[in-house]
């Protein structure tokens, strides 16, 4: 049984309070890209882009990361499969001395969060690179921590945190089963 | 009993006196509120304030006693069209219940002339009295309205409010009890002070965050508070309610200004900036943040309110400041504002694990 425990309320307020802590510890928002992993964590970077230009009245880049050809946690079978249908879409901006914040829904093992790294390095030389995700459930293979976290949901790894975005899945909602 | 309000540019409205039948004088205030009578008028805001209530029919939703926002009430008058004699569950009736709390009210006022006058004319001092003959308008004219009104609520005596969760001081500035409420609620062990206690007594406390509490009067009464505010934005998270806010806004160098038409109801629209949220909310606040003066300082503005565009939420940008002038805590009106105190709670927690992990 699928359980919610995040509402879209909650969602709304925890992404408006990751939009607030980036304002806050970054001094200002010059030099900020938003590169979103693909799937939700796009919307999760377009969502907080709009709170940002809503508050500080600046457009930030919003780029999209597609991490399938860098994983390390499927089948050589999945990821054949998968490497046929990616067509590298490179960042259509440079990254190239940018601070740049990944986004993502879920922070799990800290694979994708590794793979999304390589992804972006391989297109040119941030900064620096933070981390915010909506959901943070724990269970970390790899020395990987978020800089902004939307909701810390420890879980055992039997359980499965599901979460739905307006932009895909029609509501906000994050479940748990 | 014939009764008269007088108000300072000799103004008179006649009505019905109840109540007490003491004379009476303070700083006339129109509130919208429909329910919630017995909390507006124990809220340690209405502090030498002659309450107008608007809406006729007051007390149609009944006087609960279980809802006070402080033992020492201090509300100056009531001024209502028309009062109910409806008593709900265990509630008591309207007139009943102002007669035992000595307040002196007056009825079948014009109200709708009254706050119409008020939002034209501006805020003013007002008197309730016998009768209306030049001497009473000279009188009220040369009345001059306590500044210190913070000092007569603010408790003398710093006390607890218990709990085994995040602790909070709390700047007395007119503290209402359903603050207390809703960080009970959230498990906050709370240490609830006098308005004037230094930052270095607030320190030896060890709280984890802050909070300046809602209060009557005008934020300039007040310069000590701002010298306060100053140091200890420096060491702990500070949220702002209400006249809390505005020192908060001050002591961060912004201007305050007077609003032409005041904020006196428990359910106004206000809209968070970076989501276009809606929440109603109770407001109950006469002055406001100048707009110019917020571009200039470090505050970004998160929230405004949809019927007038005024400042009602801004943020500091690099210092854990959140700051509210509508009253998060309700009571009365609806409860959506409830959000700001977890907002706070999450934001000392996310300071906390920051500190941790780094």
């Amino acid at each position: 049984m699928a359980k919610e425990i995040i509402d879209g309320q909650t969602m709304t307020r925890a992404l408006t309070r990751i939009t607030y802590e980036i304002i806050e510890r970054n001094k200002g928002i010059e030099d900020l890209v938003l590169v979103g992993i693909k799937t939700r964590g796009v919307f999760v970077a377009h969502r907080i882009e709009s709170r940002l230009k809503q508050l500080e009245n600046i457009s930030i880049p919003v780029g999209e990361l597609d991490i399938t050809p860098y994983r390390d946690d499927v089948s050589a079978d999945e990821k054949e499969k998968d490497v046929h249908e990616f067509k590298a879409e490179p960042l259509d901006f440079d990254v190239t001395n940018k601070h740049v914040i990944l986004t993502d829904d879920v922070l799990y093992t800290g694979r994708t969060i590794r793979a999304a790294m390589d992804a972006l390095m391989k297109s040119g030389r941030p900064k620096k690179i933070s981390l915010a995700v909506l959901v943070d459930r724990g269970h970390r293979e790899l020395p990987i921590r978020a800089d902004f976290v939307g909701k810390n949901i420890p879980t055992s790894q039997r359980e499965k945190i599901k979460v739905s975005m307006k932009e895909i899945d029609g509501e906000d909602k994050v479940e748990i089963e | 009993m014939k009764r008269y309000l007088i108000l300072e540019d000799g103004t008179v409205f006649p009505g019905e006196g109840f109540g007490s039948s003491a004379i009476t004088t303070g700083q006339l205030v129109v509130s919208n509120n429909r329910t919630g009578i017995e909390q507006s008028v124990t809220d340690p805001d209405a502090e030498g304030q002659i309450i107008a209530f608007t809406l006729p029919g007051i007390g149609s939703s009944g006087i609960n006693r279980d809802f006070y926002e402080s033992i020492n009430y201090k509300c100056k008058g009531i001024v209502v069209g028309s009062t109910s004699a409806e008593s709900v569950d265990n509630s008591i009736p309207f007139e009943e219940w102002v007669t035992s709390m000595n307040i002196p009210g007056i009825k079948n006022v014009d109200v709708r002339a009254l706050s119409k006058y008020i939002f034209e004319h501006g805020e003013m001092k007002a008197s309730i009295m016998d009768t209306h003959d030049e001497h009473a308008i000279d009188q009220i004219k040369a009345l001059v309205l306590p500044s210190d009104l913070v000092k007569q609520v603010s408790t003398k005596q710093s006390y607890p409010n218990p709990n085994i969760g995040l602790k909070m001081v709390i700047i007395d500035l007119g503290l209402k009890y359903s603050i207390l409420r809703q960080l009970s609620y959230r498990d906050c062990n709370s240490i609830i002070v006098n308005y004037n206690t230094t930052p270095e007594q607030v320190a030896s406390l060890h709280p984890d965050g802050v909070i300046f509490s809602n209060g009557p009067g005008d934020p300039k009464d007040l310069p000590k508070v701002l010298e306060n505010i100053k140091v200890l934005q420096k060491q702990f998270p500070i949220l702002g309610i209400g006249l809390g806010s505005l020192l908060v806004a001050m002591a961060n160098d912004c201007q305050i200004t007077q609003l032409t038409k005041p904020h006196h109801e428990s359910s106004l629209p206000v809209k968070e900036v970076a989501s276009g949220k809606i929440d109603f909310v109770n407001h109950n606040h006469s002055y406001t943040i100048d707009q110019k003066s917020i571009g200039s300082s470090d505050f970004i503005v998160t929230d405004i309110c949809v019927s007038d565009g005024s400042i009602e939420g801004i943020r500091h940008e690099y210092l854990p400041i959140i700051s509210v002038l509508f009253e998060p805590e309700a009571a009365p009106g609806p409860t959506d504002g409830y959000y700001v105190f977890d907002e706070f709670i999450d934001l000392i927690n996310s300071i906390k694990q920051q500190d941790w992990s780094r």
